[in-house]
C-alpha cells in the first residue's frame, strides 16, 4: 500500500512539483533564516573567537561585549598579571560606534590596541599593518572596498580622522565590523581616563583557562573573568535573546505556509482519487490501510520538500558569501532537527482532512461512478 | 448435494423514510449454486445496483437475509464486512476501476496482499493469473496502455486473486465492443465451470444471455418471470405478455405493446421498428 502512495504521488508530476516545491520553499524560509542567525552569531563572536585570548576579564557583572560597556582601572592589568598561571595580559579599550568610510557609515566594534599587544588584534591581515600606530586604523577590507577606500585613505572613527594603515579580513558581519585603532588615540578621545575596557589573558601552557579565570576572580577585586568559550557563548546568547521573537515569527510563517501547501495538495490528490479509494474499500481494504496511504503521501511530500529545502539552503550558503555580502549561512544540527520535526508535524496535520474524506467514502460508490 | 454459494431470502431495501421513502428492492429471493452464472437484467432504476451492492456486502438490507456459503453476512457487524469482501468476493466493474498509478501486476497483487499474502507470493500469484488470462506480456504496463478488453481481463484476474467463491460483475461488457465483450463472457463462463465459482452479472447487454445459465428480470425492485416478458418494439419498455396493453400479429409473429399509442405507431410503419437491434432484443426475449 505504501507503494501505492508513492506511485500516486509521483504519477502526477505537476502536483508533485507544487507539493514538494511549496514545502521546500516554506522550509527553506525556516532553514535559511536559522542559518543566517547561526552565521550572524558566529560572525558576531568572530573577534572573541579569533582574539587569541584564553580569558576575558571585564568589569564585575559584565559578561559580554555586544551592547555592553566595561571599565577596569589600569592597575587591574598588573593585578591580573600577578595571578599564578597567567602568562600575559593585553588591555584593550572597546566601544560600539559608527565609523565613516567614504560615504558609508558602518556600525563597528572599535578596539583600542596597545603597541605591544600579544593578542586582541586582527587575526588575518590582507594588506598593511596589524597593530595600528597613533593616527592609524585597521579596518575590514570588504568595508573599505565597498567605499572604494585603500590603504592611505582616511576614515572617521569616534569623530576623528584616521589613516587606513591595514586591511583585515573576516572582521565584518551583517550587523557590524571590527575596527582597530591605537590605545593611545582611543584613550585620548575619551579624555585620557586611566581605565581599560577588557583584559585579554593568555594562560601558561598546560593551565586550564577555567581554573585561572576562577583564580583571577578570587584574587582581583571588582572583575569578572571568563574563559574565551564561556565569554563567546554569553555573546551568542545575547544575540539569540534579541532575535528569538523574529525567528519564532518567521518559523511560524514557514510552518503555516508548509502546512497549507501540503494540506491542499494532499487534499486535492485524495479528492481526485476518491473513486480509487472507493474501489479499494469495496475490494475490502480497511480504513486504517487507506489512512496509511494518505499519511504516507503527506510524509513523502514533506520528506521531499525537506530534502529540497535543505539542498537550496546549502546552495545559498555557498553562493551568498560569494556575492560580496557580509553574510554567512551556517546550517546547524539543531536547526535540522527542528525543521525535520516541523516537517513531520506538517505531514501529520495535513493528512487529517484527507483522512476524514476517505473515512466518509461509501464503498458502494464503485457501482455508481468509476475510474478509468 | 452441495450447498448454494449465495442464498438471498426475502430481501428488501428501503432508502429514506416517510414521504421520501424509496423501496429499491422488494422481497427478493435468489439462490446461486456453485459454478452457476446468473444474469440479472432490468430497466434503469429497477434496483439491480442496490441488489448487487447488498450481495457484495457493500450495503445492508432493510429486511431479509443474505447467506454466503454458511455465513449470514447480512447479520454481520459493519466492521466485519471489509474482511468478507476481501476474502469471499471478486468484483468486476463496468469501468474496470483499475488503479491507474499501479502496473497490471500490482493491480492484481494488491488484493492478495490486502488479504494477508506476502509481497513476493502475491506477485507470483498475480503473474500466474495474468499469464493464464493471456496478459503475460503486459505485467509491467500501466492500465492506460491497455485496450478495454485487456483492462477487463486484468479486472477478472483481480477478482480471482483472493480465491473468491462468488464473482459479482457490474455491466462487465458495457465498455467493450461485441467481439471483446463475448470473449470476456466466455472467459467468465470458463472460470465458473472449471473452478466451480459462482458468477452473478448485472447487465443490459442482451448478447450475453446465451452464455449464462439463468437470466432474471428485475423490475420495480422485484424479479419477474422472463418467459412472460417481451419488449415493446416502439419504446423498448419491458412488457408482461399476458398483461400487455395491446398486441399485434404480423406474419405469424406477435408483438406486445405497453400502450395503444405504441401499437398505433408500430402499425403505421412496422419496418421502422423492425430494425436489427430492437427486433433482435424482442426476439431474444
Amino acid at each position: 500500500m505504501l507503494r501505492l502512495a508513492y506511485r500516486n504521488l509521483f504519477q502526477n508530476k505537476v502536483r508533485l512539483v507544487i507539493s514538494a516545491g511549496g514545502v521546500a520553499l516554506a522550509l527553506l524560509l525556516i532553514l535559511s533564516l536559522d542559518a543566517i542567525f547561526v552565521g550572524v552569531e558566529r560572525q558576531v563572536t568572530a573577534y572573541i573567537d579569533h582574539s587569541g585570548a584564553d580569558i576575558f576579564v571585564s568589569q564585575s557583572g559584565v559578561r559580554n561585549m555586544h551592547m555592553a560597556s566595561s571599565s577596569l582601572s589600569a592597575s587591574a592589568v598588573d593585578e591580573v598579571k600577578a595571578v599564578p598561571g597567567v602568562e600575559s595580559v593585553t588591555p584593550i579599550l572597546y566601544l560600539t560606534n559608527m565609523i565613516v568610510v567614504g560615504q558609508e557609515r558602518n556600525l563597528a566594534y572599535v578596539i583600542g590596541l596597545p603597541p605591544e599587544a600579544v593578542v586582541g588584534g586582527p587575526w588575518r591581515v590582507a594588506r598593511g599593518v596589524s597593530i595600528p600606530a597613533a593616527g592609524e586604523a585597521v579596518i575590514d577590507r570588504g568595508i573599505a572596498e565597498k567605499s572604494g577606500m585603500e590603504i592611505g585613505d582616511k576614515v572617521k572613527i569616534l569623530g576623528q580622522e584616521f589613516k587606513i594603515a591595514g586591511l583585515s579580513e573576516g572582521t565584518a558581519s551583517l550587523v557590524n565590523s571590527v575596527a582597530f585603532i591605537s590605545m593611545e588615540d582611543f584613550a585620548r578621545m575619551r579624555g585620557n581616563a586611566q581605565a581599560v575596557s577588557f583584559l585579554l589573558v593568555k594562560v601558561r601552557p598546560g593551565e586550564s583557562p577555567e581554573t585561572i579565570a576562577a583564580r583571577i576572580e578570587a584574587k582581583v577585586e571588582g572583575v569578572t573573568a571568563q574563559s574565551r568559550l564561556v565569554f563567546s557563548e554569553q555573546e551568542r546568547k545575547v544575540i539569540k535573546d534579541m532575535s528569538t521573537d523574529v525567528v519564532a515569527i518567521m518559523n511560524l510563517v514557514g510552518f503555516l505556509i508548509g502546512l497549507a501547501v501540503i494540506a491542499l495538495t494532499v487534499y486535492t490528490a485524495t479528492f481526485a482519487r476518491r473513486a480509487e479509494y472507493g474501489v479499494l474499500k469495496a475490494l475490502g481494504a480497511r480504513n486504517g490501510r487507506l489512512y496509511r496511504v494518505v499519511l504516507a503521501q503527506a510524509l513523502y511530500s514533506a520528506a521531499l520538500g525537506f530534502a529540497l529545502g535543505l539542498a537550496f539552503t546549502l546552495l545559498l550558503s555557498v553562493i551568498v558569501p560569494r556575492l560580496g555580502l557580509n553574510l554567512a549561512l551556517q546550517v546547524s544540527g539543531a536547526s535540522l532537527l527542528k525543521v525535520g520535526s516541523l516537517s513531520l508535524v506538517i505531514a501529520g496535520l495535513s493528512a487529517i482532512l484527507p483522512i476524514k474524506q476517505v473515512a466518509g467514502l461509501d464503498p458502494a460508490v464503485v457501482f455508481q461512478r468509476g475510474v478509468k | 448435494m452441495t450447498s448454494p454459494t449465495l442464498q438471498i431470502t426475502h430481501v428488501t431495501k428501503h432508502y429514506g423514510s416517510g414521504a421520501t421513502e424509496v423501496i429499491a428492492v422488494r422481497d427478493v429471493s435468489l439462490t446461486v449454486e456453485p459454478g452457476e452464472i446468473v444474469l440479472i437484467m432490468g430497466p434503469s432504476g429497477s434496483g439491480k445496483t442496490t441488489l448487487l451492492s447488498m450481495m457484495g456486502a457493500l450495503l445492508k438490507p432493510t429486511e431479509g437475509t443474505i447467506q454466503l456459503n454458511d455465513e449470514i453476512i447480512s447479520a454481520l457487524a459493519e466492521n466485519r464486512l471489509p474482511d468478507i469482501r476481501l476474502r469471499q468476493f471478486g468484483f468486476i466493474f463496468q469501468d474496470f476501476n483499475l488503479l491507474p498509478a499501479l502496473t497490471v501486476l500490482e493491480n492484481v497483487a494488491i488484493v492478495a496482499e490486502l488479504a494477508g499474502m506476502k509481497h513476493g507470493a502475491a506477485q507470483q500469484k498475480a503473474a500466474a493469473l495474468l499469464t493464464d488470462l493471456g496478459l503475460g506480456e503486459r505485467l509491467n504496463f500501466l492500465p492506460e496502455k491497455l485496450s478495454g478488453g485487456e483492462k477487463q481481463r486484468v479486472a477478472i484476474a483481480r477478482a480471482l486473486a483472493n480465491d473468491s467463491a462468488l464473482i459479482l460483475a457490474d455491466k462487465p461488457t458495457a465498455n467493450l465492443d461485441s467481439k471483446i465483450g463475448h470473449e470476456i463472457m466466455r472467459l467468465l463462463r470458463q472460470i465458473a465451470k472449471e473452478q466451480g465459482r459462482s458468477v452473478v452479472i448485472v447487465s443490459h447487454d442482451q448478447r450475453i444471455k446465451d452464455i449464462v445459465d439463468r437470466v432474471l428480470w428485475l423490475e420495480d425492485g422485484r424479479f419477474k418471470e422472463m418467459v412472460t416478458m417481451a419488449t415493446d418494439p416502439v419504446c423498448g419498455m419491458a412488457v408482461e405478455r399476458e398483461k400487455a396493453a395491446a398486441t399485434l400479429e404480423i406474419n405469424g409473429q406477435t408483438y406486445y405493446f405497453c400502450s395503444k399509442g405504441c401499437r398505433g405507431e408500430f402499425a403505421s410503419q412496422p419496418e421502422t421498428f423492425l430494425g436489427s437491434e430492437t427486433h433482435d432484443r424482442y426476439q431474444s426475449l
